[in-house]
C-alpha cells in the first residue's frame, strides 16, 4: 500500500495534527475508505497537563491509571479477504467483532495492574458509551506472544509495564460509539474529512473498524511525543451507499433502468439477465457518504493532502472546483489538496466496457495485494454438550513460509481439551489432485504443567524447515471456573502453498441458573482469534517476553482476526422452576393429606365396625339416648309417684340431652361416612 | 387416598384377590386401549385442541412490507430461461451453470460431492451452494433457502420455478443491508440425498469417505425454507401454498415457523394447506381428523417428506413450501412474485430472531392450519396404549408367583420339584429363584402380621419363580430381531421382494417350530409349567410397554401405531387348557398371523399402491419399494423405524405367538390348518 508507507513515516515530524482520507475502489463495486487522524503532543507537555490537540478527556484517564500505551478497537462485519485482498494497515488497526481493548499499564504487581485495568475499563466505558466495564477478570488475559508494545519505551519503564487484553464479542458497535470518537478530534467532525463520517453510512458498511492507538514515540535526537492515532476503515457497497437517505429501501428499479445482458437470446422487454457487477458503478464522494467534505480542517498539516484515491492513472476523475490533484509518480494513486472553505467532492464516471474506447478492470482498479494468510474459523459438531473448533489457515504464497502467533481467549464455560489439539497440513498447488496430508498430534501431557502462573510454555522441538513441525510453541493457561477464561497462544509456521487445519475439541458446562443472560437461547459469543503474523527473523518467544520486544515494532507485524463464534450452551427450560414448584406443591398436598389421615385415624375393616355399633358422634348420641331411655324407664317403674323433685331434675337433663342430640344430628350429617 | 387404601385392604381381606387379580387386569388393559383410542378421536374437537398462535414475539410475521416484484420479475424470467437451458444436462454441468449465475450475483459459491450406498444402489451427486454474507454480521448465524434441482417423490419434476425464484431472491436479498444472519442458498440435485449430505457436512457429522466436507461455512443455522415449485408453463399461478413440515423420524419443526408461514401467506391473500388436505373446511371434525391422521401416518413412518426434512434432526427448523393451484381445479391469481414475497416475509421474520427458535411447541399434531393439539393433550393416548402392556405384564408377574392348586396337574409339580433338586438347569436360575423366593417369604411375614388369614377358596400357593429361561428367551428374541434388520438393510433392492417372501413364510412357521420343537423338547422340562408361559409373556409385554412408552415421547405416532397393532398380544391365552378352548386359540393364532410385522408391511405396501402415494411413480410399488425406502432411510437419513419394527415389535410378536401356540396342553397342533401344512413340510 503506497500511501500507507507515506503516511506512517511522518510520525517523527513535529507537526501536531494531520488527517487523511484514503479511498480505494474494490471489486464488485465496493469502496474502501480509510480515515486517519493523528495528533502528537510532547511527553513533557502531556505530563504538565498541557494537552493541546490531544483529547483532554482521554489524556486525564491515561494519566490517572498510568497507561503507557493503549489500543481500542470497535469493529463490525468481516473483511472478505478473497475478494478484497490484503487488509488496510496490514490489519494492525482492526479488531475482532465487538470491542477489543489492550493496554500497557505501569504496575508493580498483578493486583495493582488488575486494579488499574478495572479503573481504565470503567472510565473508557463512560467515555465511549460502550460496555467496556463488562471486561472483568474472566474476560481479561495477559497475552504472552501476540502483542508487542508499538511505541518506544525506555528499558526501565518497560520492566514495570503489564499488558492486559480484553474483548467484548457481543458488543454491537453503533452511532453512540461514533459520536464520542469524533469528539476526540480537533475539528470534531465540523470540518475536514471527518465531516464525511455519518453514522448512517458508517454503520451501513459491509465492514467497519474504528481504532484508537495511543503510544509514545521517541524519534532519535528529538523529544519524545505521545501520539494518538484515530482510524476508521470502512468498506461501502457503492450501490447500497448511493441510495438516498430519505429512501433507503431497495425497491426494484423500473424495468428500463436494469442493466441487462443483451446478448442473451431470450432478452426482451420483460426478460432481463442482469449484469450487476460486470461494469464499474459511477459514483461521487458526496453520493456514497451522503455529504461532501466541508473544506479542510484548519489545524491540519498543510503538507499532507487530505484526500487520496488509489486508482490507475488511466481512470477519469472529476473534482469540484478549487481542488488540486497530485499524481504519485509510481502510478496507482493520486491525492487532492482541497480548498479550505468550499465543499469538495470527487466524481468517478462510469467506465464503459463497450464502444470505441472500451475499458477493462485494469483501468478501473489497482491490482489487489494478496494477503499473507487466510484464516477461517468455525465450530464443528452438533448438540449442546461437546463440540470442536476448526481453524483453516492458508498460506497463499508459493515460495515463502509464514510464521504467526495464533491467540485465542475462550470463555471459562468452554473447556477445551488440549490433548485433542491436532494439526493437519495439506499442500495444494504443487501436488495438484492428490493433496498430501499428515496428522500431527501435539502432546498433551504438558497441558497440566502449564497451569501455573509462571509462564512456562511448552516448546516443541524445532526442526528447521521440517514441514511436520507446524506448531512451534504453545502457551496455554487453562480456565478456572468463574475466575478466568482459557488463554491459548500457538506459534505456528506454515510452509509455502499449503493449508493447515487446526482443530481441538471442547466441552461446555452448564451454567448456574442466574448466570444465563436474558437471551440464553441465542448462544454465547466467543471472541475472534487474533493472528499476529511475524516477520522473518523476529520471532518472539515467551522467554524474552517484555524485554526483548523492542525489535518488534509495529512496522514488523501484520494482524488478522477470524470471525467470532456462537456457542450454544445447554439451556434449561426457564419455566422449569415454576413447574417444579407447582408439581412439588401438588405432590406434597396429596401426600400430606393422605399421610396425615393415615397417621391420625384408626383403620378398621368394615365387618369389624358392626359389633361396636356405630362410630362417630351420631352413634354416641344414639347410645346415650338409648341409655337414657332405659334409665328413664327404670326410674319411672321404680319410683312411681314417690319422689317428685328428683324426677323434675332428671327431666331437665333429659331435655338438654334431647337438644344436644338434635344439634348433633344436624352437624353430624355432613361428616358421617 | 384413604379410599384406595381401604379398597386395597378389602382386596386382601376378602380373599377375592386371586379372582380379581385374574379377571381384572385384562379388563383394565382393554379399558386403557379403548380410552386411548377414544382419546385420539376426541382431539379434533374444539375443547381438546387449541388455536395456533405466535409464541416468539421477535418473529413478527407479516409485519413488514415486502418489495420483491416489479422488474425483479424480468430477472426471474431470465433466470428461468437459464434453468430451462440447463434442464437436460448432467449434475456437474448444471452446477457449473448455477455457479456462474451465483458468482455473477456476487455470492461466494461452494460445491460438495457425495455418494451414498443403500440396498445395493449408489446415490451420488453434487451440491452447489452459495453464501450471502450478512452485510454487518459476523458469520455466527445463518438462514437457509433450499431449492432442489428435481422435486417430487420420484424426483421426476424439474424445480424450475423454485430455482429461478431462489436466484432472483438471492439477487434481491443482496440489495438489502438489514440481514443480521447470513443467507445460504443450497441447490441439491434432489430432495432425498443432497440436503442430507449438506446438512451432515455442515455439522461435521458426515462420513468423510462418502461425503466431502464443505469448503465454505457460516454460523449456526437458525431456520431453513425449501422451495418446491415446478411451475409448469409460463404462468405457474397458484392459489395457496402447501406447507410440508414432517422431519426424519417424526421430528417436527418449531410450530412458530409453520405459524409464521401460514400467517404471512394469509396476509398476502394466499391460502395455506397441510398434509395434502386441499379442501379443508376449517371447522369440520372429519377434515381435522383426517389432517391429524395423515400427519400421524407421516410421522409414524418417519421418512423424509421433502428437502427440509434433513435439517430437523439437527435442531434447525425447516419447512418446504409448495404452491398448489386452486381447490376447485382452477388456478389462483398469485404468481411467482407472490411466492417470492412469501419467502421474503419468512426470511425477514427469521432475520428478526434474537434467539434460536425455542418458544413454541416442538411436539404437536396439526389439525388444520390454525388448530393444533399439544403434547400434553395427546400423549396420554399413546401412553395408555403402552400402559396396557405394562398392566398385563405386572399382573402376570404377580400371578406367576402363585400356584393355583385347584387345577394344576400334580405331575407337573413333581417334575418341577425333581428338576429343582437335580438342578440340571443353569445355576444362575436357582440363584435368581432363591432371591425371589426370599422376597416372597418377606411378603408372607408381612401379611401374617396384619393378622388375617390368606387361606382362601381357590387355594393358591406361593411358588418359586424360575425367571432365567423366560428372560433369556425374551432377550434372545429381541437380539434375534437384528437378523431381519440386517437382512432387509443389506439385501440388494432387486432381491428384496423374494427375500421378503421367504422371510414372511419362515416367519409364519417360526412360532410353530419354536413352540413344538424347542420348548416342548426334553431340554426344557420347566417349560411345561404354566408359570413359564406367564413369565415369558410378562417379560415380553413389560419390555414392549417400556419401549413404547419411551418411544411415545419421541415419536408419538409410531408408538401408538405399534401399540395398537400389538394390542392383541395382551389378550392371548396363557392357560394350558381349561378356560380357553381350541377354537379360541386358533382365532388368536390367526389374528396374530394377520397382525405379524411382515403381514402388516405387506398390507401397508398394497394399500400404498392403491390409495396413497399419489404420483409416487408407477415403478415403485409393492413390498420391494417399501423395503427399499426403509433401507434407504436407515442408511441415509438415520431412520429408526426399521429398528422399532424388527427389534421391538417383531420380538414381542414372536414371543406372543409362541405363547399362544404352546398353550392349550398338547393340542396346539390342530390349530390353523393352513400353517400346519407348511410346518409339517418343514
Amino acid at each position: 500500500m503506497h500511501v500507507l508507507a507515506s503516511s506512517s513515516s511522518p510520525a517523527s515530524s513535529s507537526s501536531d495534527y494531520y488527517e487523511q482520507l484514503n479511498l480505494k475502489p474494490l471489486p464488485q463495486s465496493n469502496l474502501l475508505a480509510s480515515f486517519n487522524f493523528r495528533s502528537n503532543t510532547s511527553l513533557s507537555q502531556f505530563e504538565a497537563h498541557n494537552f493541546q490537540y490531544f483529547p483532554r478527556s482521554l489524556g486525564q484517564i491515561l494519566q490517572h491509571v498510568g497507561t503507557r500505551e493503549l489500543h481500542l478497537r470497535f469493529a463490525l462485519g468481516r473483511w472478505d479477504a478473497e475478494s478484497w485482498g490484503a487488509r488496510p494497515w496490514d490489519g494492525t488497526k482492526e479488531g475482532g467483532t465487538g470491542v477489543e481493548l489492550w493496554a500497557w499499564l505501569e504496575a508493580q504487581t498483578d493486583e495493582e495492574a488488575s486494579h488499574k485495568w478495572l479503573t481504565l475499563t470503567n472510565a473508557l466505558s463512560g467515555l465511549f458509551c460502550a460496555s467496556l466495564n463488562f471486561i472483568d477478570e474472566t474476560r481479561t488475559t495477559r497475552p504472552v506472544m501476540s502483542f508487542r508494545p508499538e511505541g518506544d519505551h525506555s528499558e526501565d519503564i518497560l520492566e514495570n509495564l503489564q499488558l492486559l487484553h480484553g474483548v467484548l464479542p457481543r458488543e454491537v458497535v453503533c452511532t453512540e460509539n461514533l459520536t464520542p470518537f469524533l469528539k476526540l478530534l480537533p475539528c470534531k467532525g465540523k470540518a475536514g474529512i471527518s465531516t464525511l463520517l455519518d453514522g448512517h453510512k458508517l454503520f451501513d458498511a459491509s465492514w467497519q473498524s474504528m481504532a484508537i492507538d495511543i503510544r509514545p514515540i521517541c524519534p532519535s535526537g528529538e523529544e519524545c511525543v505521545l501520539q494518538i492515532e484515530q482510524t476508521i476503515d470502512m468498506v461501502l457497497d457503492i450501490e447500497r451507499a448511493k441510495r438516498p437517505r430519505g429512501n433507503p429501501i431497495p425497491r426494484p428499479r423500473p424495468g428500463h433502468e436494469l442493466k441487462c445482458n443483451t446478448s442473451k437470446p431470450y432478452h426482451s422487454g420483460d426478460t432481463c439477465f442482469p449484469t450487476d457487477f460486470a461494469e464499474g458503478q459511477e459514483w461521487a464522494l458526496d453520493q456514497v457518504f451522503g455529504r461532501s467534505v466541508e473544506g479542510a480542517c484548519p489545524l491540519t498539516d498543510p503538507d499532507v493532502p487530505p484526500v487520496c484515491i488509489q486508482v490507475p492513472h488511466s481512470r477519469d476523475i472529476y473534482t469540484t472546483a478549487g481542488a488540486s490533484e497530485i499524481k504519485s509518480p509510481g502510478g496507482g494513486s493520486r491525492c487532492y489538496q482541497i480548498p479550505s472553505n468550499d465543499g469538495f467532492s470527487l466524481i468517478l464516471p462510469r467506465m464503459s466496457r463497450e464502444g470505441p474506447d472500451a475499458k477493462t478492470d485494469a483501468d478501473e482498479l489497482v491490482p489487489l495485494a494478496s494477503p499473507p494468510l487466510y484464516a477461517e474459523r468455525s465450530l464443528m459438531g452438533h448438540g449442546q454438550e461437546r463440540g470442536g473448533v476448526q481453524t483453516i489457515l492458508t498460506n497463499p504464497s508459493p515460495d515463502a513460509a509464514v510464521e504467526f502467533v495464533y491467540f485465542e481467549t475462550l470463555p471459562w464455560f468452554m473447556r477445551i481439551y488440549l490433548h485433542t489439539l491436532r494439526t493437519r497440513i495439506e499442500y495444494y498447488p504443487p501436488h495438484q489432485g492428490q493433496s498430501q496430508s499428515q496428522q500431527i498430534g501435539t502432546e498433551a501431557g504438558t497441558a497440566g504443567a502449564a497451569d501455573q502462573q509462571q509462564q512456562q510454555p511448552f516448546t516443541s522441538t524445532s526442526g528447521g524447515e521440517d514441514s511436520t513441525d507446524i506448531v512451534r510453541e504453545i502457551y496455554y493457561r487453562p480456565a478456572l471456573d468463574r475466575v478466568r477464561g482459557t488463554q491459548l497462544e500457538l506459534r505456528v509456521r506454515i510452509p509455502p502453498a499449503s493449508r493447515v487445519v487446526l482443530t481441538y475439541d471442547f466441552e461446555v458446562t452448564i451454567l448456574r441458573y442466574t448466570e444465563y443472560p436474558p437471551d440464553a437461547n441465542r448462544g454465547f459469543d466467543v471472541a475472534a482469534a487474533v493472528i499476529t503474523i511475524l516477520e522473518k527473523g523476529s520471532s518472539p518467544s515467551a522467554d524474552d517476553n517484555g524485554n526483548g520486544g523492542k525489535d518488534m515494532t509495529r512496522r514488523g507485524t501484520s494482524n488478522l482476526r477470524t470471525t467470532g463464534l456462537l456457542l450454544s450452551l445447554p439451556t434449561p427450560d426457564f419455566s422449569m422452576p415454576y413447574n417444579v414448584i407447582i408439581f412439588t406443591s401438588t405432590a406434597i398436598a396429596l401426600a400430606f393429606g393422605g399421610l396425615y389421615n393415615i397417621l391420625v385415624r384408626r383403620f378398621v375393616a368394615a365387618d369389624e365396625v358392626s359389633e361396636v355399633g356405630a362410630g362417630g358422634l351420631k352413634g354416641k348420641v344414639l347410645l346415650a339416648v338409648k341409655k337414657l331411655a332405659v334409665l328413664v324407664k327404670q326410674k319411672l317403674a321404680a319410683s312411681g309417684a314417690a319422689s317428685s323433685s328428683g324426677g323434675g331434675d332428671i327431666k331437665g337433663a333429659q331435655q338438654q340431652q334431647e337438644n344436644k342430640k338434635d344439634r348433633g344430628d344436624e352437624n353430624g350429617k355432613g361428616k358421617a361416612e | 387416598m384413604p379410599g384406595l387404601l381401604a379398597s386395597a385392604l378389602s382386596m386382601r381381606r376378602n380373599g377375592s384377590s386371586d379372582r380379581l387379580l385374574r379377571t381384572l387386569p385384562p379388563y383394565v388393559s382393554l379399558l386403557c386401549i379403548v380410552v386411548g383410542v377414544v382419546w385420539l378421536f376426541l382431539l379434533p374437537l374444539d375443547g381438546y385442541s387449541r388455536r395456533t398462535y405466535i409464541s416468539e414475539n421477535a418473529l413478527l410475521p407479516g409485519q413488514v412490507h415486502t418489495y420483491f416484484g416489479g422488474s425483479d420479475q424480468h430477472v426471474f424470467r431470465a433466470y428461468r430461461h437459464e434453468i430451462d437451458a440447463l434442464a437436460n444436462l448432467t449434475n456437474t454441468e448444471v452446477n457449473d451453470g448455477l455457479e456462474t449465475i451465483l458468482k455473477g450475483v456476487g455470492l461466494k459459491v461452494g460445491r460438495q460431492n457425495y455418494t451414498y450406498h443403500s440396498a445395493g444402489e449408489t446415490y451420488a451427486g453434487e451440491n452447489v451452494y452459495a453464501l450471502l454474507p450478512a452485510p454487518r454480521g459476523d458469520a455466527t448465524e445463518a438462514i437457509v433457502l433450499v431449492a432442489p434441482w428435481r422435486v417430487g417423490s420420484g424426483g421426476e419434476r424439474l424445480n424450475r420455478g423454485g430455482l429461478a425464484l431462489s436466484l432472483a431472491l438471492a439477487r434481491y436479498f443482496k440489495r438489502w443491508s438489514l440481514w443480521s444472519k447470513d443467507i445460504v442458498l443450497v441447490f441439491p440435485p434432489d430432495t432425498r440425498t443432497g440436503t442430507q449430505a449438506w446438512v451432515d457436512a455442515y455439522h461435521d457429522a458426515h462420513d468423510p469417505r462418502l461425503v466431502s466436507p464443505l469448503p465454505l461455512k457460516s454460523g449456526a443455522l437458525q431456520g431453513a425454507v425449501a422451495l418446491d415449485y415446478p411451475q409448469e408453463g409460463d404462468s405457474g399461478r397458484f392459489e395457496s401454498v402447501h406447507i410440508v413440515y414432517d422431519g426424519v423420524n417424526g421430528q417436527l419443526p418449531n410450530l412458530d415457523l409453520i405459524n409464521s408461514v401460514v400467517n404471512i401467506a394469509n396476509g398476502q391473500g394466499q391460502g395455506s394447506t397441510l398434509q395434502r388436505m386441499w379442501k379443508h373446511r376449517g371447522a369440520a371434525y372429519e377434515d381435522r381428523l383426517r389432517t391429524m391422521l395423515r400427519g400421524m401416518v407421516s410421522q409414524g413412518l418417519g421418512h423424509a417428506t421433502g428437502a427440509h426434512s434433513a435439517f430437523i434432526p439437527y435442531h434447525v427448523d425447516a419447512v418446504t413450501i409448495q404452491p398448489v393451484s386452486g381447490s376447485n381445479g382452477g388456478r389462483g391469481w398469485h404468481d411467482e412474485m407472490g411466492l417470492g414475497r412469501l419467502v421474503e416475509g419468512v426470511f425477514r421474520s427469521l432475520n428478526n430472531l434474537l434467539e434460536h427458535l425455542h418458544q413454541s411447541f416442538f411436539f404437536y399434531l396439526l389439525l388444520s392450519k390454525d388448530r393444533f393439539v399439544s403434547i400434553g393433550t395427546y400423549l396420554p393416548s399413546a401412553m395408555l396404549v403402552a400402559a396396557n402392556f405394562t398392566i398385563m405384564a405386572i399382573s402376570l408377574w404377580v400371578r406367576s408367583g402363585y400356584k393355583e392348586v385347584g387345577d394344576v396337574e400334580e405331575v407337573e409339580k413333581k417334575e418341577a420339584d425333581t428338576n429343582n433338586n437335580n438342578s440340571t438347569t443353569v445355576g444362575a436360575a436357582n440363584g435368581d429363584s432363591k432371591i425371589s423366593n426370599s422376597g416372597e417369604n418377606g411378603k408372607d411375614t408381612t401379611t401374617a402380621t396384619t393378622g388375617t388369614a390368606v387361606t382362601t377358596t381357590t387355594a393358591s400357593k406361593k411358588a418359586e419363580r424360575h425367571i432365567f429361561l423366560p428372560l433369556g428367551l425374551v432377550v434372545g428374541s429381541h437380539l434375534l430381531g437384528a437378523v431381519p434388520l440386517f437382512i432387509f438393510n443389506h439385501t440388494p433392492s432387486k432381491l428384496l421382494t423374494p427375500v421378503f417372501t421367504v422371510f414372511a413364510l419362515a416367519n409364519a412357521a417360526l412360532p410353530h417350530l419354536v413352540s413344538h420343537y424347542i420348548l416342548r423338547s426334553s431340554l426344557f422340562v420347566a417349560t411345561r409349567q404354566r408359570q413359564f408361559y406367564r413369565l415369558l409373556k410378562s417379560f415380553s409385554l413389560l419390555l414392549l410397554g417400556m419401549f413404547l412408552s419411551a418411544l411415545a415421547t419421541l415419536n408419538f405416532s409410531l408408538a401408538l401405531l405399534v401399540g395398537l397393532l400389538a394390542a392383541p398380544l395382551t389378550f392371548t391365552p396363557v392357560e394350558p387348557s381349561g378356560s380357553y378352548s381350541l377354537p379360541v386359540k386358533a382365532v388368536f393364532a390367526l389374528l396374530l398371523d394377520v397382525l405379524s410385522p411382515p403381514a402388516v408391511v405387506a398390507a401397508a405396501a398394497t394399500a400404498w399402491r392403491f390409495f396413497g402415494g399419489a404420483g409416487a411413480g408407477a415403478g415403485q410399488v409393492g413390498v420391494g419399494a417399501v423395503l427399499r425406502e426403509a433401507a434407504f432411510g436407515w442408511d441415509v437419513w438415520g431412520l429408526y423405524t426399521p429398528l422399532i419394527v424388527w427389534c421391538v415389535w417383531w420380538p414381542a410378536w414372536l414371543v406372543g405367538s409362541v405363547v399362544v401356540l404352546s398353550s392349550g396342553g398338547g393340542g396346539s397342533g390342530e390349530s390353523s390348518g393352513a400353517r400346519m401344512g407348511k410346518k409339517k413340510v418343514l
